[in-house]
C-alpha cells in the first residue's frame, strides 16, 4: 500500500498540466459501432469478426495438414462507455477464446497457440477528472509500440514473434497512470501490475506478492500520435513519435520460492511468458508517418536471472557459461503505403528475434501484405504472406517454408 | 489424380485473389470534379485552447467562436487570442455556429445542442438530439443553412447530414459518400461547405442537394472547424496542432 501511494505521488509529481485521452481501446474511434445515450452517459457497442483462409508450404516428408483450412480470427465484443462524473469503462473480449478455452480446459487458444489468452482483452475503469487519468484493470501494457497497436487496422494478421504475446505478456491486471504535457507532444504512463500477464484470471495472483513495474516515455511532434500505423490521414507533414519504455518483475518469493514450475500451462512456447527470478525488459521504438508512407522500428530487450540454475532457460548450461544471466529480444521494421486513390494499403515488415541466446540461432522473418479497404479497416480483405528467412533450428524448428493467408474482417 | 484438400484451398485462394484484384480495378475511378489545391498564407497557435475543434467568425463583434473537445466555448480575437469563455461547460464541444443573438454549441458525444446568449454566453436551452453511431464520431459540426432555412448538424462518419427546425426538431437526412468523415461544415454566400479531417479536403456543396460541385484540397493536419470572415477569408482549426491556419478567399477553378 505504502508502494502505491508513493507510486501515485510521484506520477502525480510530474504532471501539472494535461487532459486528454491516452487509452489502448481498440474501439475508441472506431465509425460503425453503435451508442446508447442517457442524458450524460454513454455506452458505445463494438465488436469485430474476421476469418481467414491459411495455406501452409509444408517441407518434403511432414503431411500434417492442420495449419491448411480456415481460421476464426476474431469474435470480440466491446462495450466502451463514458459516464457524467468523469469515469470511463471498457470491457472487451474474446468470445472465441473464452469458448476455446472452456472446452479445451484453456490448452488451446485458435489464433495463437502457445500464448494462454484469458479472453478478456480490457477490462478497467478509468477516472478521466484529473490532470492524471487513473486507470485500475485489466488492459494492454505500456510497453511496446508494435504491442498498443492494433493489428486490425494494419494489412497484418497477426503481431511478430517479438511482440505478439509469446515472448512475454501483453495485457495484465494493474495500475496504470497516464498523462500528457506539452500540448500532447509528451505522453506519459506509469504503471504496477500482477506480472501473471494474461494468466492471472486462470491463475491469480502468484506467491511472491510482486508486482511488476513498467514506465513508457513518448515525445510525438508536431502533434499526439494514435496507435495507428498506416497513413490514413495520408499526412500533409512529417509526423513522428519516439518513445523509451521499460518493464522490471520479481518473482522471487518468500523462502525463496517462485513461480517454480506451477503454472506450466502458461510459461509459453520459449519458457518466458511467466518466469521464475528477475527480469528486466526495455525498448525503444518510433513511427514516422507522410503522405500515406509509414515506417516503423523497434527493439526489445529481456534479460532474465532465473533464481534456479535448473531453469529450462539456461538450456543445461553450466553457470560458467551462463553467469547466471539468459538475454532474448530482438527487432522489428515495417514500411506501408496507403494508396487512398484505390483504398488499398501495402506492407512489408521485417522481424529479427532471438528468443534464447544460450540456444544457437534465431528466427527472421519477412512478411508481405496487401489490405483492400472496402470500407476504411471496418470492412477489409487481407492478404498476407508469410516467410520464414531465418530458421530458428534450436528453439523454434518449423515444418514449413511458407504462409498464406486471406480473409476478411468487419468491425463494427 | 488424386485432388488433395490443399489443392481445392489452393484454387479457391486464387479466386480469391482473382476477385480482389477485380475489385482493386473496378475502384480506380476517374475524378470528373473540378478541384484544386488551396494552400494556407499563415498560421497561429492557439495553445491555450485544448484541442480545438470548429470556429465561426461573428461578424457583429469581428471576433471568432471557437469550441474546445474539453467541453469549452470561447470567443477570441482574430489572432486567436482569448477574450472571453462560458461558464457553463459540456462533455465534448465539437461545432459552433452563430446567429443574431445566439451562440448554438454541438456536444458530441452526449447527443447535446446547447444555445448560449451571445452578449453574455449564458446558457439558454440545451436541446437533446439522437445519433445511434460510434460515441466519438457523431455530430462534429453545426451550421445554418441559410438557403434552407434549417440549422445542419454532420455526423463525422458515416456522414450524415441532418436538418432541423429552429427548435431542433429533425426535418430530413441526406447521407453523403463523397469522404471519409467530416469535421466541420459552413454556410457561406449561397453555398454549404464541408470540411473532411481524414480527406484533408474542403467541398464546396450545393446547399439544397448537398451534392459536391468543386473541392480543395488542403496541406492541414487534423483540420476540424472552417470559418468565413467577413471579406470571404476562410480560417481553420486544426486539433492535433491546437492551431488556426489562414487562407486567402476560395480559389476560382477554370473550367
Amino acid at each position: 500500500m505504502k508502494k502505491l501511494l508513493v507510486f501515485t505521488l510521484l506520477a502525480g509529481a510530474i504532471s501539472y498540466t494535461s487532459f486528454g485521452q491516452s487509452t489502448f481501446s481498440e474501439f475508441t474511434d472506431n465509425p460503425s459501432s453503435f451508442t446508447l445515450s442517457s442524458d450524460k452517459n454513454t455506452l458505445q457497442i463494438g465488436g469485430r469478426i474476421s476469418f481467414y483462409g491459411e495455406d501452409r508450404f509444408l517441407k518434403s516428408g511432414y503431411n500434417n495438414l492442420d495449419h491448411n483450412g480456415f481460421v476464426i480470427k476474431d469474435i470480440d465484443l466491446d462495450l466502451l462507455g463514458k459516464t457524467a462524473s468523469k469515469f470511463s469503462y471498457e470491457l472487451h473480449y474474446s468470445l472465441i477464446d473464452i469458448i476455446a478455452a472452456a472446452n479445451t480446459e484453456n490448452i488451446y487458444v485458435p489464433n495463437n497457440p502457445g500464448y494462454d489468452n484469458s479472453g478478456i482483452k480490457a477490462a478497467y475503469i478509468q477516472y478521466d477528472g484529473f490532470k492524471i487519468k487513473i486507470k485500475v484493470g485489466i488492459d494492454k501494457i505500456p510497453f511496446s509500440q508494435s504491442n498498443l497497436q492494433h493489428e486490425h487496422e494494419t494489412p497484418f494478421w497477426s503481431h511478430p514473434t517479438l511482440t505478439g504475446g509469446t515472448l512475454f505478456s501483453r495485457r495484465d491486471i494493474g495500475l496504470t497512470l497516464s498523462t500528457r504535457l506539452l500540448k500532447d507532444k509528451i505522453n506519459l504512463y506509469a504503471g504496477m501490475y500482477s506480472g501473471m500477464g494474461e494468466n492471472f484470471i486462470e491463475y491469480g495472483q502468484d506467491q511472491s506478492g510482486k508486482f511488476e513495474y513498467a514506465g513508457r516515455a513518448e515525445f510525438c511532434y508536431p502533434s499526439k500520435m494514435g496507435y495507428n500505423e498506416i497513413d490514413e490521414e495520408n499526412s500533409p507533414i512529417v509526423h513522428f513519435r519516439v518513445a523509451g519504455n521499460v518493464r522490471y518483475e520479481d518473482k522471487i518469493g518468500p523462502e525463496g520460492t517462485g513461480l517454480n514450475g506451477m503454472y506450466q500451462d502458461a510459461v509459453g512456447t520459449y519458457n518466458t511468458r511467466l518466469f521464475d527470478g528477475y527480469r528486466t525488459i526495455y525498448g525503444g521504438d518510433a513511427i514516422i508517418k507522410y503522405r500515406g508512407i509509414s515506417a516503423t522500428f523497434e527493439d526489445d530487450i529481456m534479460n532474465m536471472r532465473p533464481q534456479s540454475q535448473s531453469d529450462p532457460l539456461f538450456n543445461g548450461t553450466p553457470y560458467s557459461v551462463n553467469k547466471g544471466k539468459v538475454t532474448a529480444g530482438g527487432w522489428i521494421a515495417d514500411l506501408n503505403y496507403n494508396w487512398q486513390k484505390i483504398r488499398t494499403v501495402f506492407s512489408a515488415g521485417y522481424e529479427y528475434t532471438n528468443v534464447n541466446d544460450l540456444i544457437p540461432g534465431h528466427m527472421e522473418y519477412l512478411t508481405l501484405a496487401i489490405a483492400y479497404k472496402v470500407n476504411s479497416f471496418n470492412s477489409c480483405a487481407k492478404l498476407e504472406y508469410y516467410i520464414p528467412t531465418q530458421e530458428d533450428l534450436g528453439s523454434d524448428p518449423l515444418k514449413w517454408t511458407g504462409q498464406i493467408r486471406l480473409g476478411y474482417q468487419i468491425v463494427f | 489424380m488424386f485432388k488433395t484438400p490443399r489443392f481445392f484451398l489452393v484454387r479457391i485462394l486464387m479466386k480469391c485473389v482473382f476477385f480482389a484484384v477485380s475489385i482493386f480495378l473496378c475502384s480506380w475511378k476517374k475524378d470528373n470534379t473540378p478541384h484544386c489545391k488551396f494552400k494556407f498564407e499563415s498560421f497561429k497557435s492557439l495553445g491555450k485552447i485544448p484541442e480545438p475543434s470548429d470556429i465561426v467568425y461573428d461578424k457583429d463583434s469581428k471576433h471568432f467562436f471557437i469550441v474546445s473537445d474539453h467541453g469549452i466555448l470561447f470567443e477570441c480575437d482574430l489572432s486567436g487570442k482569448i477574450i472571453r469563455r462560458a461558464s457553463e461547460e459540456g462533455m465534448d464541444f465539437e461545432g459552433v455556429e452563430v446567429t443574431d443573438s445566439f451562440v448554438y454549441v454541438s456536444d458530441e458525444k452526449p447527443r447535446k445542442v446547447y444555445k448560449f446568449r451571445k452578449n453574455d454566453l449564458s446558457l439558454v436551452r440545451t436541446y437533446n438530439m439522437t445519433w445511434g453511431g460510434a460515441s466519438n464520431k457523431a455530430f462534429e459540426s453545426i451550421t445554418y443553412n441559410v438557403t434552407k432555412k434549417c440549422f445542419i448538424l454532420v455526423s463525422q462518419a458515416p456522414v450524415v447530414i441532418i436538418e432541423y427546425n429552429d427548435d431542433f426538431k429533425e426535418i430530413d437526412r441526406h447521407s453523403f459518400d463523397g469522404a471519409r468523415d467530416m469535421s466541420g461544415s459552413r454556410w457561406y454566400n449561397g453555398d454549404m461547405y464541408l470540411l473532411s479531417n481524414l480527406d484533408e479536403t474542403i467541398f464546396k456543396c450545393d446547399p439544397i442537394t448537398y451534392a459536391i460541385k468543386e473541392y480543395y484540397k488542403i496541406d492541414v493536419l487534423n483540420p476540424e472547424g472552417i470559418a468565413f470572415d467577413a471579406d470571404g477569408n476562410v480560417s481553420v482549426t486544426s486539433d492535433d496542432l491546437r492551431r488556426i491556419y489562414f487562407f486567402k478567399k476560395i480559389p476560382t477553378i477554370k473550367q
